[in-house]
């Protein structure tokens, strides 16, 4: 399973701008309304900075994984502990995004369909998918579906010039201040890419050089795409109206009216969306499960992801009771400590040992 | 084995990917084109959907009369809150409800000014089913739900005449949308246009009552409206809150002898501000560009010095009779020019101590009309035909 830089390109960005099309958007515009755009700018430049430092544990660490690099770096017990967190935060991503997603589904088009039943669907397809190639697939499916998912989100923010005010962004600033801007850009940048997956897929690339470029690249075209969205929906809502939407790009695609002709653009978002996020849990699964068939050392990570395939399935429809889990990705406690601890704290760690380390070995020689 | 299992198991998720659970039939769906929304007994609200009947509808090339009898049904019922009605409706009907496609909400003035208007915005930005694109309206003088109910001379459905009437007319942003966004931006007011029945005789027989435009109707922040403009005051509102894409024009000239009409296109307005005192002042400053259609003045327009001053007239008359409206809704005190959001923009600081009280402060802004308005062209002829 070898990963080439084109391919990681797709990866990360198809997954990081699925989940630009709402948490993101949201909680800027939660905390610095019509300035939720500098909040963007600013989460997103915290967030390449945050790549930057995951792919240089990356390159000093090229030949492993998240999971050795951790047993090697800081021990084995210690090692294994602190990835378990980065397990049940990509258990948890995925749940979540599955779960919003199927809740969408009822929400918007299947009224009565039994939530279990689209979820089964959607499983089965991605463990499906993983079972069958792995990475292989994955990557494969990124490409195709790539381009055409980049295009539709980017040319769908234009599709409403006749009601956009760009005005409405102003005053810049002076109703938010510094203060709340932070906030928007410090609790937004947690899911505007996940970081974390960088660190299992790295392992997998081919050229380290071209897979560095490709996920700096991803961030960034998806940090673009999340920045225009977010300043096309203040121009076409103002802040007001945009920040009680929960699904903000799906609203703006339904208010899309050319010419009183081309209207409900929703009926090609939404599928599009499908298959994005497809491409976001599969990335999930297999670096869960192959992660996890390392911890263990249990080698068959096939057959681990089938199991986890099935918890995954019960946990999901044990926890769709439970509303708290739906609004846990507000929470303080994930969006102020778990997430900038998986992100920013493990890997500098890791950097920094491993610094150590190459600087210890090279006065050793000497 | 494995491979046929493995099939089995795509074919039947297949067959639940086809949502057949939730599938309804073109033919199983009533399609709205207009809800009206009144005031019910005993606090209640009234919705009343506009449904097509497609099989009365006839088609296009089939030279179907105007007003065909029951191309489309009106159902209503009451309820606490929108979603109780439609249900209501929705039981009595044989086919799905689907307001995706629906073009006018009309809204009663009695509604408005009894209840807090602004609680119809949550169930149109909270249920999907909604697009938002709909054109929503004030009805004057009557029920919203009469207005639906009447037939129309040139079209087979109210809603579709009211939509196409302000389309055709240049008024283009009066969709629900925009309205929840003017509710809810602190420097600035909804203003509606406002349907009135009228009996019109459009043929031989008796005339008979006719849904029209009859003005603009300015609300405050909770929603209330607080004045209803005339036809000749609403032209100049829409223009300068910035509504309108193009409109004519009819001037008497400064002798009295003859009229100069034109056609007025590419409508602007631009709103300037500035400290005067410790307060604050805005000039309103409206734009277009002017074709003459029609002179019966003696005035021979090829002559350059005639346009200039016709120009200049032009401009004087505009701005005279606009700051008149001006005057007139400050006296009311929405501001449906959002010459308040202006000044949040402009002074956001000064601006966080007087948005809560900003309809009372709007009627001692001083606000000046001015008006740059371009004579582009005399159209055909030079001299006045006789």
């Amino acid at each position: 399973m070898k990963l080439s830089g084109y391919q990681l390109f797709w990866i990360t960005s198809i997954s990081s701008m699925i989940m630009f099309t709402y948490i993101p958007i949201t909680l800027a515009l939660n905390e610095a309304r019509q300035d939720a755009w500098i909040s963007i700018l600013l989460g997103g430049a915290v967030m390449l900075a945050v790549n930057w430092l995951v792919l240089r544990v990356c390159i000093q660490n090229e030949d492993k994984s998240l999971v050795r690099m951790m047993k090697d770096l800081l021990g084995t017990v210690l090692g294994k502990i602190i990835v378990t967190a980065y397990f049940a935060h990509w258990f948890l991503q995925m749940s979540a995004t599955v779960k919003d997603m199927v809740n969408f589904q009822n929400l918007v088009m299947l009224h009565n369909t039994p939530m279990p039943l689209i979820l089964f669907c959607m499983l089965f397809l991605v463990l499906y998918a993983v079972y069958k190639g792995g990475l292989t697939v994955i990557s494969r499916c990124a490409e195709v579906i790539g381009p055409i998912f980049l295009f539709t989100l980017f040319v769908q923010l234009f599709l409403n010039p006749q009601q956009m005010n760009l005005k409405r962004i102003l005053p810049v600033y002076a109703d938010s201040g510094w203060l709340n801007i932070g906030a928007g850009a410090l609790s937004s940048f947690n899911y505007m890419m996940d970081p974390s997956i960088i660190l299992m897929l790295f392992f997998f690339a081919e050229s380290k050089r071209a897979a560095s470029r490709a996920v700096l690249w991803g961030t960034a075209v998806s940090v673009a795409w999340g920045l225009l969205a977010t300043l096309v929906l203040l121009a076409v809502t103002g802040p007001d109206m945009a920040s009680k939407m929960v699904v903000p790009v799906y609203s703006l695609t339904k208010m899309v009216s050319i010419l009183n002709f081309i209207q409900n653009i929703d009926a090609f978002f939404i599928p599009l969306w499908l298959l994005g996020a497809f491409i976001k849990l599969t990335t999930c699964l297999f670096i869960l499960s192959y992660g996890l068939s390392e911890w263990s050392g249990y080698r068959n990570w096939r057959r681990i992801a089938c199991a986890l395939t099935v918890v995954w399935l019960a946990y999901i429809i044990y926890s769709a009771r439970i509303v708290q889990f739906s609004y846990m990705f507000r929470s303080p406690w994930m969006t102020g400590v778990f997430f900038p601890m998986l992100y920013v704290g493990f890997p500098l760690l890791l950097w920094i040992v491993g610094s150590v380390r190459k600087r210890h070995q090279a006065a050793g020689y000497r | 084995m494995k491979r046929s299992i493995l099939i089995l198991l795509c074919l039947l998720s297949l067959m639940s990917a086809s949502a057949c659970t939730d599938f309804v039939e073109p033919n199983q769906l009533a399609f709205v084109m207009g809800t009206a929304i009144d005031q019910g007994e005993d606090g209640l609200i009234e919705i009343s959907e506009q449904i097509v009947v497609p099989s009365k509808l006839s088609g296009p090339f089939e030279g179907g009369s105007s007003g065909d009898a029951g191309s489309s049904v009106v159902m209503s019922a009451t309820g606490r809150d929108i979603f109780e009605a439609s249900e209501k409706i929705q039981k009595k009907m044989s086919r799905r409800l689907m307001t995706s496609h629906r073009i006018l909400i009309a809204v009663s003035e009695t509604f408005f000014n009894q209840n807090d208007g602004g609680k119809l915005f949550d169930k149109l930005g909270r249920d999907p089913a909604n697009n938002l694109r709909d054109i929503m309206i004030v009805v004057k003088g009557g029920r919203a739900k009469d207005i639906l109910m009447l037939p129309h001379p040139m079209e087979n459905i109210t809603s579709i005449a009211a939509g196409k009437e302000l389309q055709i007319n240049g008024l283009n942003k009066f969709s629900s949308r925009q309205l929840i966004v003017e509710h809810y931006t602190d420097g600035l007011r909804p203003l509606l246009p406002v349907l009135r029945m009228e009996k019109i005789k459009a043929d031989d027989k008796e005339s008979r009552p006719m849904a029209v435009l009859a003005g603009f109707a300015a609300l405050n922040k909770q929603l209330r409206v607080k004045g209803v403009l005339e036809e000749s005051e609403s032209f100049a509102a829409v223009w300068m809150s910035g509504k309108e894409t193009y409109q004519g024009l009819t001037i008497p000239w400064k002798d009295g002898h003859g009229m100069l009409s034109f056609r007025l296109v590419r409508l602007k307005r631009k709103i300037r501000t500035r400290s005067c005192g410790d307060s604050k002042c805005a000039e309103l400053r409206v734009k277009a560009q002017a074709y003459l259609l029609e002179n019966t003045t003696s005035l021979d327009m090829s002559q350059l010095r005639n346009m200039t001053e016709v120009e200049k007239y032009m401009n004087e008359q505009i701005q005279q009779s606009f700051q008149l409206t001006m005057d007139k809704v400050q006296r009311w005190g929405p501001d449906i020019f959002g010459i308040g959001e202006q000044f949040h923009r402009r002074y956001p600081y000064w601006w966080k101590s007087r948005r809560d009280n900003w309809d009372e402060l709007f009627k001692t802004v001083d606000v000046t009309v001015k008006s740059r308005i371009q004579l582009v062209s005399i159209g055909s002829s030079g001299g006045p035909m006789k």
